[in-house]
């Protein structure tokens, strides 16, 4: 069998989360060091190399660093961003304008149809304008956007070419996914250039502190997919580095079961239980892009449900009956907090041994007192109702998975439909959850070793990923690759096949770039052709393709 | 931005379906219509759902037609899930998980009637029908029912299903039959014997657009509508009367669909003709949606729209406003003119020659329906196809007095002679049964 190890094969990963920062070192396919540590918030440079010191790291031989934050996350969700301006040309349909933020968006004339067409000549003057305007705010950012650029990204570019001068931060739409869909490419390329400051100072300063710990490797980021990002990728696209804390947790279940199956992953932490799922030992991706701060974004992501129902969540009676979350009311009793959480009733019972049994049994005789019943009972209570919350949303949440809408009478005929066969469970309280989870789901549950670091392993195994769109149209004569800046003539015959070739041969020439080593697997996830008829003749064909690296991580030599 | 009416959206453009190549009804034909509800974000605006298409039974679309020799030789997945889209629209417009909703689903409906030999105008099945007789039998609350269809061609397969249904109004707005497939929908087309009035024509000339369109809503269908208070109102949603349809002569526009959608309200539209598959549909997708969930539409506009060069000549909008007085005129003497004709009758008969232009068939038929005071009255047709097949299908209506229904359950135990099977549908015991004879 292949063995992606060397000599020199040291990894870190770390992956730092609001709590915690947690951090692993692989050696030769080993897990050799794990570390966990609260993150300083105010100061995440800290957390990071606190979190390496503490790992057991042979510097000279690192060769791979991976990094999984919650910089970029943060600053949209607490709205710490600057000002940033937009220019945006839109064409007919709903009005631009619903989707501008601040006083910084502006809508430029200029249109583009569904099939790339220009119909409305793109308003140079008006661009010039609102640069100057822009610059006389002193922004330094801005962000480009035309609707339908993945189509044709004539528009974007122009725009582009005339302003790149003046603005040190830029982003354009076409070049943050290769889907359409005009409000949410106007907010991912409005996020991308708005964190692009605080990412670029962030990435620097890691990068020194881990040359002054002498880690002179070129650092990787993780993304919301599970997938990782070079350094360079992550300065030009930072929006892409949003939301990988859930990603890590999954792909970390990945690398530790060496899952091939259907199953359910759920990470339970202190806030939220994390729910994704593995089809063929691949985590879902989500058909349209993340959320963020509010927003719709193309920003690809790991198919999850976010529960409201963890360790720290609050426990209280309602009319007779416990309830579970959804908000966290700081830490469990057991651990210094005041109030009963989950965790408590698994401190009572003898499952979870940290901090101080009796605070945990004084957090729930309260409701001991109320319903008449012993302190033991309540916990037992407690834990079984925590472990149905997570069944039932489970069962929700594969639900509207198995209920998606298909487009082809062969995908209403024999549909993929996605029945779990196995659970893997990780993060704090998993271990001691197993065995009751398995009675409630009634199918195996997995806790895998490292189970509480699980994070930060799949950050350091997850492989790089890429995605490409590709369109031809053979009428217009034209191949497009959005993502990739890519716009091609191509003669009337070129067909599927070819489509799939020239996609395959970019992205070797991208893997090479990249300096990867081992050649990941590349699927087609989606492909359609159509013939294109004008009158009653057959004038052209419509290929539609879109090429991704399988989401994946490197193996584990124990497994 | 958040819909003022919750909609939902059964989008189901059978990408793997055709009836040829090069036929209008192909693969591509709703490719650039995704293109534009993606690129718009329709899906991700708060109150816009996107639900998933179904499988309407045998048993469903045996409700509707007398499919020879069975249900099964007449139809093909694709129709099954067209008319299952449209049945689930219907189940979450009435279960109360969206105020509204539009199934954009092909293959189209309308032009099929009661007795299916084969397929007529892109049509085997009436998907709109089997959406209607499946809402009455689960939710029977429902007892009335307006379709208002603005297909540019006339819905002649609708009008045949409903003719003698005095609970099911169908409307018809299109192209003057004189000028256009399949020829019929005049005026005087107007309803059978027990139900008559609830069929209204109006056939608009060549070259109507926005403004004499959108006069015969406000000044012929929105005051039929009020006057019969339907519980439900179905918006059969042909795109064709756009003036870059290819196989039509309209100039209605994306946002004169869209004023239209809003004007009528429709609890329910289902997609039916619509053949510009570039310059129209995207558009006019985009402007029903937006209609329907109340939003802003006013942005919605076709590249290359010239509002001035097909607006109609004032001799047009006469002929339409004259028209509509005619037809709104007639329909209030609706119950003089039912006892001027049929008081006295107790049968009557009418005959009737149709051809299947999509398979090359031809089929002569003899109705014969009970004129009855007490219930829409049962009926028999003797249908003969080319194909060789002749059939009797006998209909005992829902909601049959005793006499219709010993009649037709007379008619179905005593026919005998040269048939290849007797025909049943008994709408009140959901029950549909075949005697091969
Ligand atoms: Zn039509
Ligand atoms: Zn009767």
């Amino acid at each position: 069998m292949f063995k992606p190890w060397g000599e020199k094969d040291m990894m870190l990963g770390i992956d730092v989360g609001g709590t915690h920062t947690d951090a692993v070192c692989i050696d030769n396919g080993s897990i050799i060091s794990t570390v966990k540590r609260l993150t300083h918030t105010q100061d995440l440079v800290s957390s990071i190399v606190d979190a390496v010191e503490g790992l057991d790291v042979d510097v000279e031989r690192v060769e791979r660093v991976v990094l999984s934050t919650t910089l970029a996350t943060n600053s949209i969700v607490e709205d710490r961003l600057g000002p940033t301006g937009m220019i945006v040309s839109g064409g007919p349909g709903i009005d631009p304008r619903e989707y501008f933020l601040d006083e910084n968006f502006y809508l430029v004339k200029g249109a583009i149809d569904h099939r790339g067409r220009q119909y409305q000549e793109l308003a140079e003057k008006d661009v010039i304008d609102v640069g100057r305007r822009l610059k006389a705010r002193s922004i330094e950012g801005i962000g480009i956007v035309s609707k339908f650029s993945v189509r044709n990204p004539l528009h974007e570019n122009r725009i582009h070419s005339i302003l790149t001068e003046d603005f040190r931060y830029t982003s354009m739409g076409h070049q943050m996914s290769g889907s359409l869909n005009f409000p949410r490419r106007i907010f991912t390329t409005y996020f991308n250039t708005a964190v692009m400051p605080v990412q670029h100072r962030f990435l620097e300063s890691v990068g020194m502190a881990l040359r002054d710990m002498g880690i002179y490797t070129d650092m990787l980021i993780l993304k919301a997919d599970g997938g990782t990002i070079t350094y360079n990728s992550a300065f030009n696209l930072p929006v892409e580095t949003i939301l990988s804390g859930p990603a890590a947790s999954i792909m970390g279940a990945v690398a530790l079961t060496g899952e091939r199956g259907t199953a359910l992953v759920l990470d339970i932490g202190g806030t939220t239980t994390d729910m994704g799922v593995l089809a063929g030992g691949v985590p879902l991706m989500q058909p349209r892009g993340v959320d963020i701060g509010g927003k719709k974004t193309l920003v690809r992501g790991l198919e999850l449900l976010s529960l409201g129902v963890a360790g720290d969540s609050r426990v209280i009676l309602e009319d007779g009956n416990v309830r579970i979350g959804p908000t966290r009311v700081g830490p469990p009793a057991c651990l210094g907090g005041e109030l009963p959480t989950p965790t408590d009733a698994l401190s009572v019972v003898g499952l979870f041994d940290e901090g101080e049994k009796e605070r945990a049994r004084k957090a729930l005789s309260d409701m001991s007192r109320e319903m008449n019943k012993s302190v033991e009972d309540v916990a037992r209570l407690v834990i079984k109702t925590f472990c149905h919350e997570l069944k039932d949303a489970a069962i929700r949440f594969i639900n509207e998975l198995n209920s998606r809408p298909v487009y082809t009478i062969h995908d209403m005929i024999y549909p993929e439909v996605i029945r779990p066969e196995g659970i893997i469970v990780v993060g704090g309280p998993a271990g001691s959850l197993c065995s009751l989870l398995e009675d409630t789901f009634g199918i195996p549950c997995k806790v895998p070793r490292y189970y509480e670091v699980a994070n930060a392993v799949g950050a350091c195994l997850a492989r790089t990923t890429v995605r490409i769109t590709l369109l031809a149209d053979t009428y217009l004569g034209k191949l497009l690759c959005p993502e990739m800046d890519i716009e091609e003539d191509i003669p009337g015959n070129y067909s599927p096949d070819d489509v799939k070739a020239f996609g395959m041969e970019r992205l070797d020439e991208l893997y090479e770039y990249l300096g990867m080593k081992d050649r990941p697997e590349t699927d087609v996830v989606e492909e359609q052709s159509f013939n294109m008829v004008r009158g009653f003749r057959t004038v052209g064909k419509n290929i539609r393709m879109r090429l991704q690296t399988r989401p994946g991580v490197l193996p584990l030599s124990e497994m | 931005m958040k819909a003022t009416n919750s909609t939902g959206l059964i989008f189901f453009p059978a990408y793997d379906w055709e009836i040829s190549p090069t036929h209008p009804e192909r693969q591509e034909r709703l490719l650039y219509t995704q293109d534009q509800i993606m690129e718009e974000g329709l899906l991700d605006i708060e109150g816009i759902h996107e639900f998933k298409a179904g499988f309407a039974t045998e048993h469903d679309i045996q409700r509707v037609h007398f499919c020879i020799p069975d249900v099964a030789s007449r139809i093909t997945p694709s129709h099954n899930i067209s008319a299952g889209g449209c049945i689930e629209a219907a189940r979450h417009v009435l279960d109360g998980d969206v105020d509204k909703a539009f199934a954009l689903v092909r293959p189209p409906g309308h032009h099929s009637m009661r007795v299916v030999h084969g397929a007529r105008g892109f049509c085997n099945i009436n998907i709109e029908a089997i959406m209607v007789e499946w809402i009455r039998f689960n939710y029977p609350h429902v007892k009335k029912i307006a379709i208002v269809d603005t297909d540019c061609h006339h819905g002649d397969g609708s009008q045949d299903i409903y003719w003698h249904d005095p609970n099911v109004l169908y409307i018809s707005l299109h192209q003057d039959g004189r000028t256009l497939y399949p020829g019929s929908g005049f005026p005087d087309e107007f309803g059978g014997p027990n139900a008559l009035g609830m069929t209204v024509n109006v056939p608009l000339p060549p070259r109507t657009s926005d403004k004499g369109y959108l006069s015969v809503i406000e000044n012929l269908v929105l005051p039929i509508l009020d006057e019969f208070k339907p519980d439900l109102v179905i918006n059969s949603a042909g795109q064709d009367n756009h003036y870059s349809d290819p196989i039509t002569d309209m100039a209605f526009t994306a946002g004169g669909y869209a004023r239209l959608n809003e004007m009528l309200s429709p609890d329910i539209c289902v997609l039916e003709g619509g053949y510009s598959i570039e310059a129209a549909l995207p558009y006019v997708n985009t402007g029903i949606i937006l209609a329907l969930a109340g939003l802003d539409y006013s942005y919605v506009q076709e590249p290359d729209l010239d509002i001035k060069s097909i607006r109609e000549e004032q001799r047009i909008l006469d002929y339409i406003y004259r028209l509509t007085d005619g037809i709104f005129e007639n329909w209030h003497k609706r119950n003089e003119l039912r006892s001027e004709y049929y008081a006295k009758k107790e049968y009557f008969q009418r005959n009737k020659s149709i051809y299947y232009d999509t398979d090359g068939i031809s089929e002569s038929q003899v109705e014969v329906v009970r004129v009855c005071d007490r219930c829409p009255g049962v009926f028999k047709i003797d249908s003969q196809a080319s194909t060789g097949y002749r059939i009797l299908g006998i209909h005992i209506p829902r909601g049959a007095c005793q006499e219709c229904k010993h009649k037709g359950l007379e008619w179905f135990s005593e026919a005998s002679g040269p048939y290849y099977g007797v025909y049943l549908q008994d709408m009140d015991a959901d029950e549909y049964q075949v005697r091969l004879l």
